[in-house]
């Protein structure tokens, strides 16, 4: 019992930890969308766009850390 | 251009790394689930997919499997948001399927889509690694930027380029930057040759470069293509091209002009369509000074000159390089050392005479010297390597210096060497003790 009640806290922490690179990759793919969009002067509403979802996937990765923290 | 399926559940990132990919000039295709992946696979061929580990209706591999079943090989690269994962798959990827982690780059994206060798699973400290500008260059320097700015430029022409720069300064690795890049801008994988001028025998320079026919001499006991030839469409190197010897230099002009080669003892021109990348440590001016290199060949090969900054230009760029030969050697030999500030502090104090090459010698000899077990990297007291010594001890002579100006420098640089040891230099001086406190006492900026 006492093996199991210790796997599980840990097994949800992997899980947290891979849920959080979600929205992590999606920073990360915005950010080089807002590049492309700036070295190749393109419209500046795309990358407005990407940096509104930059800022919610930030939010939701904090609220992952929130949980991860709290376990 | 590429056709190109990206199977991941999270519809944002789907969406903006399309955009990317797009933007990239390949077509691209989506789906969400496996049953999506397996309807779409049906009625179209990909060249490579990109594939979630984990979707909802099952895992990545068992569409792997499914592409195995079918008739087709499309490159698939997987991509894991798990860490743990990360290593099982690396056990599973072949010459045709990759891995990523999340999160993903763009530069991640391009080095899949360019169906190189993927990044090494044992790779520490990812998160940390700087970035490698077309696939090899490191620096984030304006200096750097500069270069990076005239490489794309280039890349996109078939002007031919020389490189400029003191040696250790990467030249070669440059010219790979060009090459890569003119690849990518033309969606083509041509070759890169490369041939140091300087290292063939003058005997032999002809042969090298534009090939022979079997019997054309003694020795010559079958065909051998030049290198102009086996670059094709690609890209030539030539390295040192201004220690080729000046007699010869008519026979490359008329390559560079007609764009036509003739192999020794063979009767048919054969045409070239390569870009020529030549490489050169000695300035613009030495070169026309020395006469080392024909005017009009110049000015053929040197139709867009770039000049390659030296690496104490750029010294803001050596923390990103040292950490980089650091965690190349930790990954080689399974360590984990690290630099501390100090360390990466005196690596930037320092003047790099040898610049590049003389840094990753260093950190070399430094890793070598330093315990296994501990983390930390047992830098020398001293970075001097006799050929910067050499370099560093050039002190000029120039007309119009006093003697006494001249003598005055001799004693400087002499304690300096010997750590400021009265004695001792002296001795190298070839006076007394005495005297030279004397000449120390007369000069009056000099503490005792």
């Amino acid at each position: 019992m006492t093996n199991q009640n210790n796997e599980a806290p840990s097994k949800n922490i992997n899980e947290l930890i891979h849920d959080a690179r979600a929205p992590l990759n999606r920073i990360s793919m915005q950010a080089e969308l807002i590049k492309l969009v700036i070295e190749n002067e393109m419209p500046p509403e795309k990358a407005l766009e990407a940096a509104n979802k930059i800022i919610d996937s930030c939010q939701e990765c904090s609220q992952f850390l929130e949980q991860i923290s709290n376990k | 251009m590429l056709n190109i399926l990206l199977v991941d559940d999270d519809e944002e990132f789907t969406n903006v790394a399309c955009h990317i990919i797009e933007f990239l000039g390949h077509d691209t295709s989506t789906a969400s689930s496996l049953e999506e992946a397996y309807q779409i696979l049906e009625f179209n061929d990909f060249d490579h997919i990109f594939l979630d580990f984990m979707l909802p209706d099952g895992s990545g591999l068992h569409l792997i499997d499914h592409i195995n079943k079918s008739n087709k090989s499309p490159y698939i690269t997987l991509i894991t948001g798990h860490p743990l994962v990360k290593g099982m798959l690396s056990s599973l990827c072949g010459p045709k399927i990759g891995y990523l982690a999340k999160p993903l780059q763009r530069e991640d994206l391009e080095q899949a889509l360019s169906h190189k060798t993927q990044k090494k699973p044992s790779k520490k400290n990812d998160s940390s690694m700087p970035t490698k500008h077309f696939d090899c260059l490191i620096g984030e320097s304006k200096a750097m930027q500069e270069l990076y700015t005239m490489i794309e430029r280039v890349a996109r022409t078939q002007a031919n380029v020389m490189l400029m720069g003191e040696s250790g300064v990467g030249k070669e690795v440059v010219a790979q930057a060009i090459h890569y890049a003119t690849n990518k801008a033309n969606n083509s994988e041509y070759e890169l040759v490369a041939s140091n001028c300087g290292a063939i025998s003058k005997d032999l320079i002809t042969s090298e470069l534009f090939g022979h026919e079997k019997g054309a001499f003694t020795g010559a006991i079958a065909k051998k293509e030049g290198v102009f030839q086996r670059a094709g469409n690609g890209t030539l190197f030539l390295d040192e091209v201004t220690e080729m010897p000046i007699d010869m230099q008519p026979n490359l002009l008329r390559v560079l002009e007609n764009k036509k080669v003739t192999p020794v003892g063979g009767a048919k021109e054969i045409d070239v369509n390569c870009r020529v990348i030549s490489a050169s440590n000695r300035s613009v001016a030495e070169i026309a000074e020395k006469k080392c290199l024909r005017e009009d060949i110049y000015f053929r090969l040197a139709v867009f000159p770039i000049s390659i900054p030296a690496l104490r230009e750029r010294k803001e760029d050596i923390p990103l390089l040292a950490n980089t030969f650091l965690n190349e050697l930790n990954n080689e030999y399974d360590r984990n050392h690290q630099w501390d500030a100090t360390q990466l502090q005196r690596l930037v104090d320092y003047d790099w005479p040898g610049n590049v090459r003389e840094l990753r010698h260093t950190i070399h000899r430094a890793f070598i010297m330093s315990d296994p077990q501990s983390a930390s990297v047992e830098l020398p007291k001293d970075f001097r390597s006799p050929f910067s010594s050499i370099s560093e001890q050039k002190h000029s002579l120039t007309a119009g210096q006093t003697i006494e100006d001249v003598e005055k420098e001799l004693i400087k640089v002499t304690l300096a060497d010997v750590n400021g040891n009265k004695s001792l230099a002296a001795e190298m001086l070839g006076i007394s003790t005495k005297t030279l406190y004397n000449r120390l006492h007369a000069y009056g900026d000099f503490k005792d």
